[in-house]
């Protein structure tokens, strides 16, 4: 041992002994009982149903984007519970904590309320971390992997298996912070930790390293998608698709994806320094023997502010597409638009002093963050006037998809309000590390929320076959919308009323009122969550009635939406070739809606591989061991994985054929399910003369009906 | 046990929005941050209505915009024309990037330039530039333990006071901060904006205040389990008010040596709102401290301190320390 631990360690065991596991916790000790109910139960259910051979099949070992990109959005929304629980814990603490006398609850060790400072604090950190790392994260990376090759008629990612690599490392990083709940704590110094109070001194427990080797293993998945979209986007777009006819969205996803490989690095080198300071003994971020604690908050929000316009991004991308859709028009100032989104990943790196003005770094270091704070303004509030002006000469419908896009615009005109006074020294100073702050980003994150419950009714029918329920997706936008003005409006006031953050105990009894209001909020958000399973309990159930054909809307603009809803597994049955940035939109009106391949060609697609699911696997483990400090276990699952990695790449994926014929009589079945009992859909009118190229086997093929190039440029 | 001792406070969720008109120029209003009571709040507080109307005029259109358009472009409705060929216009777009261009220059000049020098923690220009040639500045030595605040007042004996703060009213009050263990902030949201307090460094801050009062102190940072606690009570008294709690607090037999404040640095929860005084204090105390934490001096956290705050508060009864 390099570190003085404080408290037994064993080989064989490491810091893990009997005593970490809170058994005496009511509150822990009965979620541990159902949760290890329901998993039996689970493993009963899929063994009784003898589903073990599919799941593993179908999914576990799947390289398919849809489908990893279905398990990130399953992930996604868990953690995304697991995130909301804990808000609702903190929100009952502090209603419940308020005002002076001990009015807390013995059984819980609390003198304020039920929760004692120790449990507070792990549940405000996890709560930010799995929010904005475990929820947004792969949510939005989800609906990327789903949609973007879709958009760009690629068969599938550019690396497949590292498509597959990246969510089961992430779904490690999953299982790592749940286990936390249940064997040891977890990290307790907000989901950035603060130097040096991770230092072993000051933060004895595991807890801190839970929260490192959460974070290195989430930054691993994250930087491994990144390669993988960016790879996709620049090397696998049909023809056709040039760089000026690229789907907003995609173009979001390009700008996001070079923030994340960016900067995703810098955390991990920054943890891995925040290690080292834990495991070996060294000073990077200690307060002596010439350590400086100011480094790791600089490299931390080096990454940390990238990092949020890494998720803001995809999502405003999201919203570029729903708008255009449900206005019937194409999308306003497409050029301003990606311009915007590469100004804002730009600036994103030039403004992370901006997190700690109070750091004392002097007047002139102050302005110069604080004016290029202010500058990201300038392309967001130019993306807010576009979307507005795609609605201005549109025909809106108010479908589901769209409430939510217009209410994630409403939040972001919030957002952007209080985030341009806090880009201010002068006034960050009176709010900084106030509830203020709290409300503000909480605007900007359910302003990624509502788009990515948009984006999820919006591309549901063309991944699944069927619409959600249009009634349900709106009961519960309403109830959410509900629940996040009682929440924040009341935390805006809260932070004017001079409240800071993270108290376990809020001394001042004037801000009762306004946490009652806030739990109240809470309930409607539960019931919002009740309506979310209701939605797709309802949905699935009718699906026969809401099925749909390659363009569900009626109204659809891009790519993704000539292919067949379920989308086969094969994407495209012939590559399209793209006549337009709005393709769907423009065969529409030209009279292709109908048309498909006449020839079909022989295609290759890559084998499943168990290896990915090994390594998310071995990965768990070597963060569990870690952790713990159990090294044998650390080494011998790096050993292996490592000899996992070589026994890839020395046998390869040589992949499969799919022969022609086959893939025509696929096309005919798949376009028969997806026919049978749904109605024509609309068309647009208009277009007669000429022919135009729909499909790339169709260019300069002779044999085909193929027209000189010259027709086949846009001609909208 | 879960029930708190505030009956009937619902009943002021009806007022709840007329709580900031009602309360709008009270002292001891409820909206600190609207109620600035010191020369460096006061300025923040004015910083940020300039922002808020320029942002709020810009915003609050945009806003009025979506929902015009939402209402006159409803598909079916025949309120506006159709056009599905539009997707550009030069003169919107210039518009759409001039007006932020604009309205960030403004407030980059009006407000983030001005208001940084103005409130600068290390040398507040509204608090420097009328300082009255004769007037003495006190100057004031805080050091944030883990999870109390010393004050120290190096003009007036070193003599200190944990956990309170007491200033003379029209007097400008330097501070120099520095934490023995781990970060945090010094706050006080009536007076003073927030600045942070780090072990091993030393960071400045200043304060004026015309308006006598009591105003809370906050430990605006996560410092660990003791945070909520961490607070003080600022008093703004009159010089002469502020001469006379000197000479008492000068005359007390409590005294603090180097030795004895590494026992004050341990971590204690000041669930009992402690405010010692100190008649005296080692003199260069503050300095001392940064250089022993800057040779790696720590005060460890014991595992677990607070999962049981019931079992902490007996382990403090026990040290006597409660």
């Amino acid at each position: 041992m390099l570190v003085n631990l404080p408290g037994p360690w064993s080989p064989l065991l490491g810091r893990l002994a009997l005593s970490e596991i809170p058994y005496t916790n009511p509150i822990l000790a009965p979620l541990f009982v159902i949760i290890v109910l329901a998993g039996i139960a689970l493993v009963v259910g899929i063994t009784y149903y003898g589903k073990w051979g599919y799941l593993w099949k179908e999914w576990f070992t799947t390289v398919d984007h849809k489908k990893l990109g279905i398990m990130y959005i399953i992930l996604g929304l868990i953690m995304l519970f697991r995130g909301f629980i804990d808000g609702l814990m903190m929100r009952t603490q502090q209603m419940l904590a308020v005002g002076s006398g001990h009015n807390g609850m013995p059984l819980m060790g609390a003198i304020h309320g039920y929760l004692a400072p120790f449990h507070f604090g792990q549940i405000y950190s996890a709560h930010g971390l799995i929010m904005i790392l475990l929820a947004a994260t792969p949510l939005l990376v989800g609906i990327m992997n789903i949609i973007v090759p879709l958009q760009i008629g690629a068969r599938d990612m550019a690396y497949p298996y590292l498509n597959a690599l990246g969510l089961w490392i992430t779904a490690a990083a999953v299982f790592l912070i749940m286990i936390s709940l249940f064997v040891g704590d977890f990290s307790h110094n907000g989901w950035f930790g603060y130097a040096p109070i991770f230092e072993l001194a000051y933060s004895p427990g595991v807890g801190v390293d839970y929260w490192i080797w959460t974070l290195e293993l989430v930054a691993l998945g994250t930087t491994l998608g990144s390669i993988n979209f960016l790879a996709t986007v620049v090397k696998m777009r049909a023809p056709g698709v040039t760089w000026t006819r690229l789907p907003v969205f995609t173009w979001t996803a390009v700008s996001a994806n070079i923030i994340a490989l960016t900067s995703f690095p810098c955390l991990q080198v920054a943890l891995a320094l925040v290690g080292a300071d834990r495991y070996l003994g060294t000073h990077f971020f200690t307060a002596g023997f010439g350590g400086n604690l100011m480094l790791y908050t600089n490299l931390f929000w080096l990454w940390g502010h990238p990092e949020v316009y890494f998720v803001i991004l995809p999502a405003f991308g999201m919203i570029s597409e729903v708008i255009p859709t449900f206005s019937e028009k194409p999308i306003f100032g497409y050029i301003t638009m990606v311009l915007a989104s590469f100004a804002i990943a730009g600036v994103s790196w030039i403004v992370w002093l901006h997190h700690f003005f109070t750091m004392g770094m002097g007047p002139y270091v102050s302005t110069e963050f604080s004016v290029a704070t202010m500058l990201v303004g300038i392309p967001t509030g130019v993306k807010v006037f576009n979307w507005t002006f795609t609605m201005y000469r549109g025909r809106l419908t108010f479908s589901s998809a769209m409430i939510w896009s217009i209410g994630a615009l409403f939040l972001l005109l919030i957002g952007g309000l209080t985030g341009m006074m806090l880009s201010i020294p002068a006034i960050n100073y009176m709010v900084h590390n106030s509830v203020f702050v709290v409300a503000h980003f909480h605007m900007m994150l359910l302003c990624i929320v509502y788009a990515v419950f948009s984006a999820i009714i919006f591309w549901f029918p063309k991944v699944f076959g069927f619409k959600l329920n249009e009634a349900w997706g709106k009961i519960m936008f309403w109830l959410f919308s509900a629940g996040t003005f009682l929440v924040f409006f009341p935390m805006f006031m809260l932070g004017f009323m001079g409240e800071t953050r993270r108290l376990d105990w809020p001394f001042n009894l004037q801000w009762a009122p306004w946490f009652d209001i806030q739990e109240v909020g809470i309930a409607v958000y539960v019931l919002s969550v009740l309506a979310f399973l209701w939605l797709i309990y309802v949905s699935i159930r009718d699906r026969a009635e809401n099925r749909v054909g390659a363009d569900a809307w009626g109204t659809s603009r891009s790519l993704e939406w000539i292919t067949d809803s379920p989308v086969p597994f094969y994407n495209f049955a012939m590559v399209p070739h793209v006549n337009h940035r709005d393709e769907a939109a423009w065969r529409r009106e030209h009279g292709f809606s109908d048309k498909r391949p006449e020839k079909f060609a022989a295609i290759h697609m890559p084998n499943n591989t168990p290896v990915a699911i090994v390594i998310g696997a071995l990965t768990f483990v070597i963060g569990f061991g870690l952790t713990w400090r159990i090294w044998w276990l650390t080494v011998a699952a790096l050993v292996l994985t490592v000899l996992v990695m070589i026994y890839r790449s020395g046998k390869g994926d040589p992949g499969y054929i799919i022969t022609a014929e086959e893939m025509e009589k696929m096309d005919r079945e798949s376009r028969q399910k997806m026919d049978d009992g749904h109605a024509p859909l609309p068309k647009g009118g208009g277009y007669t003369g000429g022919t135009v190229t729909a499909y790339s086997a169709e260019v300069g093929d002779p044999g085909s009906q193929s027209t000189p190039p010259g027709n086949s440029r846009p001609l909208s | 046990m879960l029930k708190k001792a505030k009956p009937g406070h619902w009943r002021y969720l009806a007022l709840a929005p007329l709580l900031l008109l009602l309360n709008g120029c009270a002292k001891h209003s409820a909206w600190w941050i609207f109620n600035p009571q010191g020369v460096g709040a006061k300025a923040s507080y004015d910083y940020m209505m300039i922002d808020v109307v320029v942002m709020l005029s810009i915003v609050g259109i945009t806003a009025l915009l979506i929902v015009w358009f939402m209402w006159k472009y409803h598909k079916g409705k025949n309120r506006g024309s159709y056009d599905g060929k539009w997707e550009h216009s030069n003169k919107l777009e210039v518009a759409f990037w001039g007006i932020p261009i604009a309205a960030v220059a403004f407030l980059s000049w009006a407000v983030a330039v001005h208001g940084s020098f103005a409130v600068n923690p290390y040398n507040p220009t509204v608090i420097t530039q009328h300082m009255k040639p004769k007037g003495d500045p006190i100057d004031i030595d805080v050091i944030a333990t883990d999870w109390q605040w010393l004050f120290i007042y190096p003009q007036f004996h070193n003599m200190a006071v944990a956990n309170e703060l007491v200033v003379p009213a029209h007097t400008p009050v330097f501070f120099k901060l520095t934490s023995t263990a781990v970060t945090t902030d010094f706050f006080v949201p009536q007076l003073v904006g927030m600045i942070d307090v780090m072990p091993g460094m030393r960071t400045k801050d200043a304060l004026e205040s015309s308006h006598l009062g009591t105003y809370q102190g906050i430990a605006a940072d996560y410092c660990g389990a003791g945070m909520s606690w961490m607070l003080f009570k600022t008093h703004v008294v009159s010089m002469a008010d502020f001469q006379h709690w000197a000479k008492g607090v000068e005359s007390s037999p409590n005294t603090m040596d180097y030795a004895q404040f590494n026992r004050f640095a341990e971590p204690y929860i000041n669930v009992h709102n402690k405010t010692p005084v100190y008649g005296h204090v080692e003199k260069g105390l503050f300095n001392h401290l940064l250089l022993e934490v800057m040779n790696g001096k720590k005060w460890p956290l014991p595992m677990f301190m607070t999962e049981n705050m019931f079992h902490y508060l007996k382990l403090q009864a026990a040290e006597h320390r409660a």
